[in-house]
Protein backbone atom coordinates (compact mmCIF):
# COMPACT_ATOMS: atom_id res chain seq x y z
CA UNK A 1 0.00 0.00 0.00
CA UNK A 2 1.25 3.52 -0.84
CA UNK A 3 0.95 6.27 1.84
CA UNK A 4 -1.81 7.84 -0.32
CA UNK A 5 -3.75 4.57 -0.31
CA UNK A 6 -3.21 4.23 3.46
CA UNK A 7 -4.64 7.72 3.96
CA UNK A 8 -7.58 7.02 1.67
CA UNK A 9 -8.40 3.78 3.46
CA UNK A 10 -8.09 5.56 6.83
CA UNK A 11 -10.48 8.36 5.76
CA UNK A 12 -13.12 5.96 4.41
CA UNK A 13 -12.77 3.91 7.59
CA UNK A 14 -13.48 6.96 9.80
CA UNK A 15 -16.74 7.50 7.88
CA UNK A 16 -17.58 3.79 8.09
CA UNK A 17 -16.94 3.80 11.85
CA UNK A 18 -19.13 6.88 12.40
CA UNK A 19 -21.98 5.47 10.33
CA UNK A 20 -21.49 2.03 11.86
CA UNK A 21 -21.71 3.28 15.45
CA UNK A 22 -24.93 5.20 14.73
CA UNK A 23 -26.65 2.49 12.68
CA UNK A 24 -25.54 -0.51 14.74
CA UNK A 25 -23.56 -1.95 11.84
CA UNK A 26 -19.85 -2.63 12.29
CA UNK A 27 -18.76 -0.44 9.40
CA UNK A 28 -17.48 -3.56 7.65
CA UNK A 29 -20.50 -3.40 5.38
CA UNK A 30 -19.02 -0.20 3.89
CA UNK A 31 -15.35 -1.10 4.30
CA UNK A 32 -15.58 -4.27 2.15
CA UNK A 33 -16.89 -2.56 -1.04
CA UNK A 34 -14.52 0.39 -0.45
CA UNK A 35 -11.48 -1.87 -0.25
CA UNK A 36 -12.41 -4.13 -3.16
CA UNK A 37 -13.94 -1.55 -5.51
CA UNK A 38 -11.87 1.48 -4.47
CA UNK A 39 -8.46 -0.07 -3.80
CA UNK A 40 -8.53 -3.38 -5.66
CA UNK A 41 -8.00 -5.43 -2.51
CA UNK A 42 -8.74 -9.17 -2.81
CA UNK A 43 -12.19 -10.00 -1.41
CA UNK A 44 -10.77 -12.46 1.14
CA UNK A 45 -8.33 -9.87 2.55
CA UNK A 46 -11.10 -7.25 2.53
CA UNK A 47 -13.36 -9.59 4.50
CA UNK A 48 -10.50 -10.26 6.93
CA UNK A 49 -9.92 -6.51 7.37
CA UNK A 50 -13.58 -5.79 7.95
CA UNK A 51 -14.09 -8.53 10.53
CA UNK A 52 -11.26 -7.03 12.60
CA UNK A 53 -12.63 -3.50 12.19
CA UNK A 54 -16.11 -4.68 13.21
CA UNK A 55 -14.62 -5.70 16.55
CA UNK A 56 -12.98 -2.25 16.93
CA UNK A 57 -16.26 -0.44 16.17
CA UNK A 58 -18.21 -2.71 18.47
CA UNK A 59 -15.93 -2.48 21.49
CA UNK A 60 -15.27 1.26 21.00
CA UNK A 61 -18.91 2.29 20.59
CA UNK A 62 -20.23 -0.23 23.15
CA UNK A 63 -17.93 1.06 25.87
CA UNK A 64 -19.91 4.34 25.75
CA UNK A 65 -23.32 2.75 25.04
CA UNK A 66 -23.09 0.36 28.03
CA UNK A 67 -22.17 3.22 30.37
CA UNK A 68 -24.95 5.49 28.98
CA UNK A 69 -27.59 2.69 29.40
CA UNK A 70 -28.27 2.62 25.64
CA UNK A 71 -27.29 -1.06 25.40
CA UNK A 72 -29.68 -3.73 26.76
CA UNK A 73 -27.14 -6.25 28.05
CA UNK A 74 -29.72 -9.00 28.73
CA UNK A 75 -31.18 -8.77 25.21
CA UNK A 76 -27.61 -8.71 23.89
CA UNK A 77 -26.40 -11.75 25.81
CA UNK A 78 -29.57 -13.77 25.07
CA UNK A 79 -29.34 -13.12 21.32
CA UNK A 80 -25.57 -13.72 21.25
CA UNK A 81 -26.39 -17.40 21.87
CA UNK A 82 -27.96 -17.42 18.39
CA UNK A 83 -25.41 -15.22 16.60
CA UNK A 84 -22.25 -17.00 17.83
CA UNK A 85 -23.45 -20.45 16.78
CA UNK A 86 -24.62 -19.02 13.43
CA UNK A 87 -21.26 -17.29 12.87
CA UNK A 88 -19.36 -20.55 13.28
CA UNK A 89 -21.58 -22.24 10.64
CA UNK A 90 -21.14 -19.28 8.27
CA UNK A 91 -17.35 -19.17 8.54
CA UNK A 92 -17.13 -22.86 7.64
CA UNK A 93 -19.36 -22.23 4.58
CA UNK A 94 -17.21 -19.28 3.40
CA UNK A 95 -14.49 -21.58 2.02
CA UNK A 96 -16.91 -23.29 -0.37
CA UNK A 97 -19.07 -20.34 -1.51
CA UNK A 98 -17.96 -18.31 -4.57
CA UNK A 99 -16.99 -14.59 -4.13
CA UNK A 100 -19.49 -13.49 -6.82
CA UNK A 101 -22.27 -15.01 -4.75
CA UNK A 102 -20.94 -13.24 -1.64
CA UNK A 103 -21.16 -9.86 -3.42
CA UNK A 104 -24.77 -10.42 -4.52
CA UNK A 105 -25.77 -11.58 -1.05
CA UNK A 106 -24.11 -8.56 0.57
CA UNK A 107 -25.95 -6.24 -1.85
CA UNK A 108 -29.31 -7.84 -1.15
CA UNK A 109 -28.73 -7.46 2.60
CA UNK A 110 -28.11 -3.73 2.13
CA UNK A 111 -31.23 -3.23 0.00
CA UNK A 112 -33.44 -5.21 2.38
CA UNK A 113 -32.24 -3.09 5.31
CA UNK A 114 -32.87 0.10 3.30
CA UNK A 115 -36.49 -0.96 2.70
CA UNK A 116 -37.02 -1.50 6.42
CA UNK A 117 -35.55 1.93 7.18
CA UNK A 118 -38.09 3.63 4.87
CA UNK A 119 -41.00 1.82 6.52
CA UNK A 120 -40.06 3.15 9.97
CA UNK A 121 -39.02 6.73 9.17
CA UNK A 122 -41.93 8.37 11.03
CA UNK A 123 -41.63 6.40 14.27
CA UNK A 124 -39.58 7.84 17.17
CA UNK A 125 -40.42 5.09 19.70
CA UNK A 126 -42.30 1.77 19.26
CA UNK A 127 -45.87 1.39 20.66
CA UNK A 128 -46.00 0.32 24.33
CA UNK A 129 -48.03 -2.87 24.90
CA UNK A 130 -48.03 -4.94 28.10
CA UNK A 131 -45.02 -7.31 28.08
CA UNK A 132 -45.50 -10.96 27.03
CA UNK A 133 -45.03 -13.68 29.64
CA UNK A 134 -41.88 -14.84 27.84
CA UNK A 135 -40.42 -11.31 27.98
CA UNK A 136 -41.15 -11.19 31.71
CA UNK A 137 -39.65 -14.63 32.32
CA UNK A 138 -36.49 -13.80 30.33
CA UNK A 139 -36.40 -10.26 31.81
CA UNK A 140 -36.27 -8.77 28.31
CA UNK A 141 -37.91 -5.49 29.35
CA UNK A 142 -36.20 -2.30 30.41
CA UNK A 143 -35.91 1.43 29.70
CA UNK A 144 -33.30 3.85 28.36
CA UNK A 145 -32.70 7.62 28.73
CA UNK A 146 -33.44 9.38 25.42
CA UNK A 147 -31.57 12.69 25.46
CA UNK A 148 -33.30 13.94 22.31
CA UNK A 149 -36.81 13.34 23.73
CA UNK A 150 -35.60 14.33 27.22
CA UNK A 151 -37.26 11.38 28.99
CA UNK A 152 -36.91 7.74 30.00
CA UNK A 153 -38.38 5.40 27.33
CA UNK A 154 -39.75 2.01 28.52
CA UNK A 155 -39.92 -1.03 26.25
CA UNK A 156 -40.29 -4.83 26.24
CA UNK A 157 -39.23 -7.39 23.61
CA UNK A 158 -41.96 -8.93 21.37
CA UNK A 159 -41.90 -12.05 19.13
CA UNK A 160 -38.83 -13.36 20.91
CA UNK A 161 -38.59 -16.76 19.05
CA UNK A 162 -38.70 -14.96 15.66
CA UNK A 163 -36.01 -12.51 16.79
CA UNK A 164 -33.86 -15.40 18.01
CA UNK A 165 -34.18 -17.19 14.63
CA UNK A 166 -33.32 -14.05 12.65
CA UNK A 167 -30.30 -13.58 14.90
CA UNK A 168 -29.03 -17.06 13.99
CA UNK A 169 -29.28 -16.14 10.29
CA UNK A 170 -27.51 -12.83 11.03
CA UNK A 171 -24.72 -14.87 12.62
CA UNK A 172 -24.41 -17.13 9.54
CA UNK A 173 -24.18 -14.09 7.22
CA UNK A 174 -21.56 -12.56 9.50
CA UNK A 175 -19.38 -15.65 9.40
CA UNK A 176 -19.89 -16.01 5.65
CA UNK A 177 -19.08 -12.43 4.60
CA UNK A 178 -16.95 -11.22 7.47
CA UNK A 179 -19.34 -8.38 8.19
CA UNK A 180 -21.00 -7.97 11.59
CA UNK A 181 -24.32 -8.29 9.77
CA UNK A 182 -25.40 -5.45 12.04
CA UNK A 183 -28.15 -4.50 9.58
CA UNK A 184 -29.80 -7.88 10.14
CA UNK A 185 -29.36 -7.59 13.91
CA UNK A 186 -30.92 -4.13 13.96
CA UNK A 187 -33.77 -5.40 11.76
CA UNK A 188 -34.38 -8.38 14.05
CA UNK A 189 -34.58 -6.13 17.14
CA UNK A 190 -36.32 -3.15 15.49
CA UNK A 191 -38.82 -4.83 13.15
CA UNK A 192 -39.33 -8.28 14.72
CA UNK A 193 -38.83 -7.64 18.44
CA UNK A 194 -40.05 -4.00 18.38
CA UNK A 195 -37.27 -2.55 20.53
CA UNK A 196 -36.60 1.21 20.20
CA UNK A 197 -34.27 1.90 17.25
CA UNK A 198 -31.58 3.47 19.45
CA UNK A 199 -31.58 0.45 21.79
CA UNK A 200 -31.53 -1.86 18.73
CA UNK A 201 -28.58 0.04 17.30
CA UNK A 202 -26.61 0.21 20.55
CA UNK A 203 -27.33 -3.43 21.41
CA UNK A 204 -26.39 -4.52 17.87
CA UNK A 205 -23.11 -2.64 18.29
CA UNK A 206 -22.57 -4.45 21.61
CA UNK A 207 -23.18 -7.83 19.94
CA UNK A 208 -21.37 -7.60 16.60
CA UNK A 209 -17.92 -7.71 18.21
CA UNK A 210 -18.69 -11.06 19.82
CA UNK A 211 -20.18 -12.45 16.60
CA UNK A 212 -17.10 -11.34 14.67
CA UNK A 213 -14.72 -12.69 17.33
CA UNK A 214 -16.39 -16.11 17.03
CA UNK A 215 -15.17 -16.44 13.45
CA UNK A 216 -12.13 -14.12 13.52
CA UNK A 217 -9.82 -16.91 14.66
CA UNK A 218 -10.71 -18.91 11.56
CA UNK A 219 -9.88 -15.98 9.25
CA UNK A 220 -6.64 -15.33 11.14
CA UNK A 221 -5.49 -18.94 10.76
CA UNK A 222 -6.43 -18.91 7.07
CA UNK A 223 -4.16 -15.89 6.37
CA UNK A 224 -7.01 -13.50 5.52
CA UNK A 225 -5.95 -10.87 8.09
CA UNK A 226 -3.23 -8.68 6.54
CA UNK A 227 -1.91 -5.99 8.97
CA UNK A 228 -0.86 -3.79 6.01
CA UNK A 229 -4.56 -3.33 5.17
CA UNK A 230 -6.11 -3.93 8.59
CA UNK A 231 -4.06 -1.32 10.53
CA UNK A 232 -5.39 1.84 8.77
CA UNK A 233 -8.88 0.31 8.64
CA UNK A 234 -8.99 -0.53 12.36
CA UNK A 235 -7.58 2.85 13.46
CA UNK A 236 -9.95 4.83 11.20
CA UNK A 237 -13.06 2.84 12.09
CA UNK A 238 -12.27 3.19 15.80
CA UNK A 239 -11.93 6.99 15.59
CA UNK A 240 -15.24 7.23 13.71
CA UNK A 241 -17.02 4.90 16.13
CA UNK A 242 -15.98 6.97 19.16
CA UNK A 243 -17.49 10.10 17.55
CA UNK A 244 -20.68 8.26 16.57
CA UNK A 245 -21.17 6.87 20.08
CA UNK A 246 -21.30 10.43 21.47
CA UNK A 247 -23.95 11.43 18.90
CA UNK A 248 -26.52 8.58 19.06
CA UNK A 249 -28.26 9.49 22.36
CA UNK A 250 -28.64 13.10 21.18
CA UNK A 251 -30.17 12.74 17.70
CA UNK A 252 -33.62 11.57 16.53
CA UNK A 253 -34.24 8.08 15.13
CA UNK A 254 -35.49 9.76 11.97
CA UNK A 255 -32.20 11.58 11.33
CA UNK A 256 -30.24 8.36 11.87
CA UNK A 257 -32.31 6.58 9.21
CA UNK A 258 -32.26 9.55 6.80
CA UNK A 259 -28.46 9.74 6.85
CA UNK A 260 -27.97 6.06 5.99
CA UNK A 261 -30.76 5.35 3.55
CA UNK A 262 -28.99 6.73 0.43
CA UNK A 263 -25.69 5.16 1.50
CA UNK A 264 -27.24 1.71 1.94
CA UNK A 265 -29.09 1.86 -1.41
CA UNK A 266 -26.05 3.09 -3.36
CA UNK A 267 -23.61 0.59 -1.91
CA UNK A 268 -26.18 -2.22 -2.17
CA UNK A 269 -26.73 -1.66 -5.89
CA UNK A 270 -23.01 -1.22 -6.56
CA UNK A 271 -22.16 -4.44 -4.75
CA UNK A 272 -24.81 -6.47 -6.59
CA UNK A 273 -23.49 -5.07 -9.90
CA UNK A 274 -20.00 -6.19 -8.96
CA UNK A 275 -21.24 -9.67 -8.10
CA UNK A 276 -23.04 -9.95 -11.43
CA UNK A 277 -19.82 -9.02 -13.27
CA UNK A 278 -20.47 -5.39 -14.24
CA UNK A 279 -17.20 -3.47 -13.81
CA UNK A 280 -17.70 -0.27 -11.80
CA UNK B 1 -23.05 -6.13 42.46
CA UNK B 2 -25.46 -3.35 41.44
CA UNK B 3 -26.59 -2.79 37.82
CA UNK B 4 -24.69 0.51 37.84
CA UNK B 5 -21.44 -1.08 38.95
CA UNK B 6 -21.91 -3.99 36.51
CA UNK B 7 -22.20 -1.54 33.61
CA UNK B 8 -19.11 0.35 34.77
CA UNK B 9 -17.04 -2.86 34.91
CA UNK B 10 -18.14 -3.98 31.40
CA UNK B 11 -17.51 -0.58 29.82
CA UNK B 12 -14.09 -0.39 31.53
CA UNK B 13 -13.10 -3.81 30.11
CA UNK B 14 -14.07 -2.56 26.64
CA UNK B 15 -12.25 0.79 26.97
CA UNK B 16 -9.02 -0.83 28.23
CA UNK B 17 -9.04 -3.44 25.43
CA UNK B 18 -9.70 -0.86 22.72
CA UNK B 19 -7.11 1.62 24.06
CA UNK B 20 -4.39 -1.06 24.35
CA UNK B 21 -5.03 -2.47 20.87
CA UNK B 22 -5.29 0.97 19.22
CA UNK B 23 -1.97 2.00 20.83
CA UNK B 24 -0.20 -1.15 19.61
CA UNK B 25 -1.70 -1.07 16.09
CA UNK B 26 -0.97 2.68 15.80
CA UNK B 27 2.63 2.29 17.00
CA UNK B 28 3.27 -0.71 14.74
CA UNK B 29 1.74 1.05 11.76
CA UNK B 30 3.81 4.25 12.23
CA UNK B 31 6.98 2.18 12.68
CA UNK B 32 6.17 0.26 9.49
CA UNK B 33 5.79 3.56 7.60
CA UNK B 34 9.28 4.51 8.84
CA UNK B 35 11.24 1.27 8.38
CA UNK B 36 8.92 -1.01 6.34
CA UNK B 37 6.72 -3.98 7.26
CA UNK B 38 9.64 -6.41 7.11
CA UNK B 39 11.96 -4.21 9.23
CA UNK B 40 13.11 -4.45 12.83
CA UNK B 41 14.04 -1.71 15.32
CA UNK B 42 16.79 -3.72 17.04
CA UNK B 43 18.40 -5.52 14.11
CA UNK B 44 20.14 -3.56 11.33
CA UNK B 45 19.66 -6.30 8.76
CA UNK B 46 16.05 -6.93 7.69
CA UNK B 47 14.26 -9.68 9.59
CA UNK B 48 13.63 -12.97 7.82
CA UNK B 49 10.90 -12.12 5.34
CA UNK B 50 7.59 -13.73 6.29
CA UNK B 51 4.12 -13.16 4.90
CA UNK B 52 2.45 -10.25 6.70
CA UNK B 53 -0.55 -12.52 7.32
CA UNK B 54 1.64 -15.01 9.27
CA UNK B 55 0.96 -14.63 13.03
CA UNK B 56 3.35 -17.41 14.15
CA UNK B 57 6.40 -16.92 16.44
CA UNK B 58 4.93 -13.68 17.79
CA UNK B 59 6.95 -13.52 21.08
CA UNK B 60 10.39 -13.76 19.45
CA UNK B 61 9.46 -11.30 16.70
CA UNK B 62 8.10 -8.92 19.37
CA UNK B 63 11.44 -9.14 21.20
CA UNK B 64 13.09 -7.83 18.01
CA UNK B 65 10.57 -4.94 18.00
CA UNK B 66 9.33 -5.70 14.50
CA UNK B 67 6.58 -3.28 13.38
CA UNK B 68 4.66 -6.23 11.91
CA UNK B 69 4.75 -8.13 15.22
CA UNK B 70 3.66 -5.06 17.25
CA UNK B 71 0.69 -4.54 14.90
CA UNK B 72 -0.17 -8.24 15.07
CA UNK B 73 -0.10 -8.17 18.91
CA UNK B 74 -2.50 -5.20 18.77
CA UNK B 75 -4.82 -7.22 16.52
CA UNK B 76 -4.70 -10.19 18.90
CA UNK B 77 -5.58 -7.90 21.86
CA UNK B 78 -8.44 -6.47 19.77
CA UNK B 79 -9.80 -9.95 18.99
CA UNK B 80 -9.52 -10.90 22.68
CA UNK B 81 -11.49 -7.86 23.93
CA UNK B 82 -15.02 -9.18 23.18
CA UNK B 83 -14.03 -12.50 24.77
CA UNK B 84 -12.85 -10.67 27.90
CA UNK B 85 -16.13 -8.73 27.92
CA UNK B 86 -18.19 -11.95 27.79
CA UNK B 87 -16.06 -13.53 30.54
CA UNK B 88 -16.55 -10.43 32.73
CA UNK B 89 -20.32 -10.62 32.05
CA UNK B 90 -20.48 -14.22 33.34
CA UNK B 91 -18.94 -13.07 36.63
CA UNK B 92 -21.12 -9.93 36.70
CA UNK B 93 -24.43 -11.79 36.24
CA UNK B 94 -23.34 -14.40 38.82
CA UNK B 95 -22.49 -11.72 41.40
CA UNK B 96 -25.83 -10.03 40.64
CA UNK B 97 -27.48 -13.35 41.57
CA UNK B 98 -28.99 -13.74 38.06
CA UNK B 99 -28.42 -17.47 37.49
CA UNK B 100 -30.36 -17.59 34.19
CA UNK B 101 -28.18 -14.97 32.52
CA UNK B 102 -24.98 -16.22 34.14
CA UNK B 103 -25.75 -19.58 32.44
CA UNK B 104 -26.69 -17.95 29.09
CA UNK B 105 -23.48 -15.91 29.10
CA UNK B 106 -21.38 -18.93 30.08
CA UNK B 107 -22.85 -20.82 27.08
CA UNK B 108 -21.89 -17.93 24.77
CA UNK B 109 -18.36 -17.98 26.23
CA UNK B 110 -18.05 -21.72 25.58
CA UNK B 111 -19.18 -21.35 21.92
CA UNK B 112 -16.79 -18.42 21.48
CA UNK B 113 -13.77 -20.26 22.90
CA UNK B 114 -14.67 -23.41 20.94
CA UNK B 115 -14.79 -21.47 17.66
CA UNK B 116 -11.55 -19.63 18.38
CA UNK B 117 -9.41 -22.53 19.58
CA UNK B 118 -10.89 -25.68 18.06
CA UNK B 119 -12.51 -24.81 14.73
CA UNK B 120 -9.52 -23.88 12.59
Amino acid sequence: MTPEADLGIFAISVAAGLIGALAGVGGGILVIPALTIGFGVDIHLAVGASIVSVIATSSGAASAYVRDRMTDMRVGMFLELATTTGAVCGAMLAAVVAPAFLYVLLGVILLVSAGAQVARLGEETPPTDPPSSLAVRLRLQSSYPDRKLGREVSYSARRIPLGFGLMWIAGVVSGLLGIGSGVLKVLAMDVAMRLPIKVSSATSNFMIGVTAAASAGIYLARGDVDPQIVAPVALGVLAGALIGARLLPRISSRSVRLVFLPVLVAVGLETIGRGLGFGL
Amino acid sequence: MTQERFRLVISTVLIVGVAASATLIGAGFLLALAIGWQGSVLSASPATAIATTDFSNLPSRLAALEPLAITQLGLVVLLATPVARVAASVVGFALEGDRLYAAVTLAVLVVLLTSIFILR
